[in-house]
């Protein structure tokens, strides 16, 4: 009799494991069919692409093509020059924002200055505001600053144009600024104390503490960059970063589209990102589980 | 219903494979219809130990007992526990009535029936008033009992505390735990709770068990436990404040402390810990023991002198004396000590001798 | 504790963010109802005449692309968003539930977070596609004739699922990563005292693993309504900057607001498309706006449970 019941409950924990685990092992394969689909197509053969209806859904050892359509995607456009600039405006414009979200992030945490929550709060509201709001008056100025002209935009200005916009965010500013504030008083007033002047005090103590969170930021940021598309598009048509290059270089029409090495394009953009996340795994996730929270 | 734990062995694996034995070869008999304190130092494994009778932590040996039924590999739920966790664990979206009711929806009582033991069982336990509250706007003592009620609601075999009293400030901590002892009177069950705190358990305990790195220590009524201890570890355990512990030697079946002789002991000459409770002092101007007053701290009902330790600065000696004393720090005072309130220790193995 | 001003201190610590700000920012915003309320805004004269009051609405919302973007920003966001918080509800659930594997589950639930929606819109366009595509394939095991989703001519309804799954598909991760850090900060005690009272599973999550993650999930499904509202580029990467299957008539685009507000973005140069782009912003804004609104409301009713 209670040997029956204690079957019975073990018995059905065990179908419920088994379904939970199936449940997840569904999910998990549809969140990974597109880069399986994505790996499987860039190492086909363009005939074999274009011959098998229906795809094969495994490859075998032979038909692998491992490097060609790699080599072609990346001879297909200038993809040096794109990674190189979309590196460049990345670092650019993440010193650019830890500088001016450290400094204000301190002033806001730390100082006690006229109208400060009053500033903070129409600092945050504007994080409501859906961003193609901006970009309108943004390209215009943009343009005002003669950083962007349709024809004859030069390379300087186009990075001007690219960085000057994203020096700074009132998400990061936010962030930050909670971290800076979990810093208990008791280290400013002891700090204080000792003499320690508020400058000393942001580098030794505070940034040290709070450099979690600014690793987080520098990565958000980075991997912002890595994937921007419209405003790249808007304001430095000529000179497109990876995303656009991908987008551009491999358009699918009417004419015979190369799948094989379009997907090899996009899995070259989409590595990056990829390896980033699985080596600084738990700085993306802390900053995504932060920002849900509240923020 | 009795309860019978038998050769109980826990052991918890950390993630780098390295073992701790939280509870260890564990033997108690729990009598029916008492009210048992579990008691020791944090780390000791009582709570693994509640957890085990609870069903929620499963122990690696032995076997556990309610009366003659084996329990062992019994699921929580099937049990017929009752538990009121140290925090309580109210269902903060829920009402005090909905959490109450909450375990019969989940064995299909019918709502009438449901509502009227719910509300029983708030009157049993003094919140009756406060069923639509949410436990948010209730104080911590009143969360206490709404803990109580869902855990009795059900007509447990037994009910299980973790650390009751551990969440309330000292006032309510009194009031709860006499609270404690008249519901478990009036219910009749049998209850185990466990606390950190010898105060706790001696005042409303029928029997306390006494626990240290997983091993029992003594079983028994408080009081014997607190007059007759088996070991060192018991004897410090117990008592505030705490047994004075001085090395002391046996010559000739005498027992002496800092060369002054305070009573007899049957057993072979060696160097021994002599622990003597504070209120074993007895001011005599013929006393054999001189000690001199390093400061006096009074109460108004009795006056503690305290002695310097000179083996460990830390450590002072505490003697309880009758408030009438006059005594002044840097004071020489002569003591005789009580016969029943001073214990021989082992120095190796801390048994009583 | 800190009773001591320092207004000076402060500008100088506060400068160069609140620059790049006012001009990046806060400018743009107050910028945006000026343009919208010009008349015949001329982008490349940097001049207009005169002023008019709802013109530029007027001319945003009686095209007939408003109506469409309309619809399709709507379906887009109240087919994905519920789709996917229940899902994602459901998935970091029995995450939660787990042992083994969890963070292996969870590194794969959250890659399509960090990849790039255009890379991956035109891996999903590839899948779709009728006669190479991973989905027909898979329909075909089960008899079912090649359907064009995606390709030459494909029916917005196939376009429009197409997204949807992909829409789905890429707003997992963001909600399983909140859900779970909210199911993780659920004290257990919760659930070892629902299991000494013989809770069963289905009760355990409707009764008290759903009612204590409701805050979060009524904030999730909020604020992913407002980002679903604001679709764009993951219909690119789909579809090019067409915004449609080649072929199809503009009556079949998959066009979303913040579409139409770079499409008028993009003609800029002509008579007061400016304005319009501008326009339409605002009405995006305003919609994001009510979301917001009601979510702020409820909350506030809702702090307490």
């Amino acid at each position: 009799m209670e040997n029956n019941t204690m079957n019975r409950t073990r018995i059905r924990t065990i179908i419920f494991k088994v379904f939970v685990y199936s449940f997840l092992v569904g999910f998990a394969i549809f969140v990974l069919i597109p880069f399986y689909w994505m790996v499987l197509t860039s190492f086909k053969s363009f005939e074999q692409v274009r011959t098998e209806v229906p795809p094969s859904l495994f490859i075998g050892f032979k038909d692998l093509r491992l490097i060609e359509n790699y080599a072609s995607a990346w001879t297909a456009a200038p993809y040096w020059e794109y990674m190189l600039r979309t590196v460049t405006v990345a670092a650019i414009s993440t010193v650019g924002t830890i500088f001016t979200t450290i400094f204000a992030a301190f002033a806001f945490a730390r100082l006690n200055f006229k109208g400060r929550d009053l500033l903070f709060l129409a600092l945050i509201s504007t994080m409501m505001i859906p961003g193609e709001m901006f970009v309108i008056t943004n390209y215009i100025t943009v343009s005002n600053l003669g950083w962007y002209t349709p024809l004859g935009q030069t390379q300087f200005e186009a990075m001007l144009a690219l960085t000057m916009p994203f020096m700074t965010s009132v998400f990061y500013l936010f962030f930050l600024r909670q971290a800076f504030k979990q810093i208990p008083d008791e280290l400013y007033l002891a700090a204080k104390v000792d003499g320690t002047s508020d400058w000393k005090y942001l580098w030794k103590i505070m940034v040290p503490i709070a450099s979690p969170t600014i690793i987080t930021i520098i990565i958000l940021n980075a991997m912002g960059t890595w994937s921007a598309y419209i405003w790249p598009k808007l304001v430095a048509a000529e000179y497109p970063l990876v995303t656009n290059g991908l987008r551009e270089a491999y358009q699918d029409f009417f004419g015979m589209v190369n799948y094989s090495q379009q997907m090899a394009a996009a899995l070259i953009v989409t590595l990056p990102l990829l390896i980033v996340f699985l080596f600084l795994k738990k700085y993306i996730m802390r900053g995504v589980s932060r920002s849900g929270i509240k923020g | 219903m009795e309860i019978t734990l038998k050769e109980i062995t826990k052991i918890f694996q950390a993630k780098d494979k390295s073992e701790t034995v939280a509870v260890n070869k564990l033997d108690i008999t729990i009598p029916s219809g008492k009210l048992i304190g579990l008691l020791g130092p944090s780390g000791c494994g009582k709570s693994t130990t509640l957890y085990m009778i609870a069903g929620l932590l499963t122990p690696n040996e032995g076997r556990i007992y309610f009366g003659d039924e084996d329990v062992t590999d019994m699921a929580p739920e099937d049990r017929g526990i009752g538990l009121v966790f140290q925090n309580y664990a109210l269902y903060p979206h829920m009402t005090v009535r909905q959490n109450i009711m909450f375990p019969l929806e989940n064995i299909k009582v019918p709502k009438q029936e449901a509502l009227q033991r719910a509300q029983e069982m708030a009157d049993l336990v003094g919140i009756g008033e406060l069923m639509n509250r949410k436990p948010k706007q209730l104080s911590g003592g009143q969360q206490q009992r709404v803990a109580i009620a869902r855990a009795l609601v059900k007509k447990p075999r037994v009910l299980l505390l973790d650390e009751p009293l551990s969440n309330l400030d000292a006032r309510l901590r009194l009031a709860t735990r006499e609270e404690i002892k008249r519901i478990q009177r009036e219910t009749g069950i049998t209850t185990i709770f466990v606390t950190h705190d010898q105060e706790e358990a001696m005042s409303i305990s029928d029997e306390i068990v006494l626990m240290d790195l997983g091993v029992k220590q003594q079983v028994g009524e408080p009081q014997d436990v607190y007059d007759d201890p088996y070991n060192l570890f018991v004897a410090k355990f117990l008592g505030t404040p705490p047994i004075n512990m001085i090395p002391g030697e046996i010559k000739n079946n005498q027992v002496f402390v800092k060369g002054a002789k305070i009573g007899g002991k049957v057993a072979k000459n060696q160097d021994v810990v002599v622990g003597i409770r504070p209120e074993g002092f007895n001011i005599d101007p013929k006393g054999s023991l001189e000690l001199e007053v390093y400061m006096v701290e009074t109460i108004g009902r009795d006056t503690t002198l305290i002695i310097k330790n000179f083996e460990d600065e830390e450590k002072s000696y505490r003697v309880i004396v009758d408030a009438r004393h006059r005594i002044q720090p840097g004071d020489k005072v002569k003591f005789n000590i009580d016969e029943d309130k001073f214990y021989v220790f082992n120095q190796e193995t801390g048994e009583r001798l | 504790m800190l009773e001591k001003q320092s207004n000076l201190k402060a500008l100088f610590y506060l400068a160069p963010a609140m620059v790049l700000l006012s001009v990046f920012t806060f400018y743009p915003l107050f910028n945006a109802f000026f343009l919208a309320f010009l008349k015949d805004y001329e982008f490349l004269l940097r001049s207009a005449r005169g002023f008019t009051i709802l013109g530029n609405f007027k001319n945003v919302i009686t095209d007939p692309d408003f109506g469409i973007a309309m619809k399709n920003t709507s379906i887009i966001t109240f087919i994905s968003v519920p789709i996917s918080v229940i899902v994602a509800l459901l998935i970091s659930v029995a995450l939660n539930s787990v042992k083994k594997l969890q963070g292996a589950f969870q590194t794969i639930f959250f890659l399509p977070y960090v990849t790039n929606a255009i890379a991956i819109g035109m891996a999903f366009a590839f899948i779709f596609h009728a006669d190479y595509g991973l989905l027909n394939t898979i329909l075909g095991w089960f008899g079912i004739n090649p359907i064009n989703w995606v390709g030459l001519n494909a029916s917005w309804s196939n376009a429009m699922f197409a997204l949807l799954v992909y829409t789905v598909w890429g707003g997992l991760a963001f909600k399983i990563m909140v859900f779970l850090s909210g199911l993780q900060s659920i004290d257990k005690q919760y659930y070892d005292a629902a299991r000494v009272d013989a809770t069963p599973r289905r009760r355990v999550l409707t009764r008290i693993t759903i009612p204590l993650l409701s805050p979060m999930i009524f904030y999730i499904t909020v604020t992913s309504f407002i980002g679903a509202f604001k679709a764009y580029r993951t219909i690119i990467g789909m579809f090019g900057e067409t915004l449609r299957p080649p072929g199809t008539l503009s009556k079949d685009s998959l066009i979303t607001i913040v579409g139409l507000v770079y499409d008028a973005l993009a003609h800029a140069d002509a008579t007061g498309k400016m304005s319009e782009a501008a326009a339409a912003s605002i009405i995006l804004f305003s919609i994001t706006m009510i979301f917001t609104l009601i979510q702020m409301q409820i909350s506030k009713r809702r702090v307490h449970f």
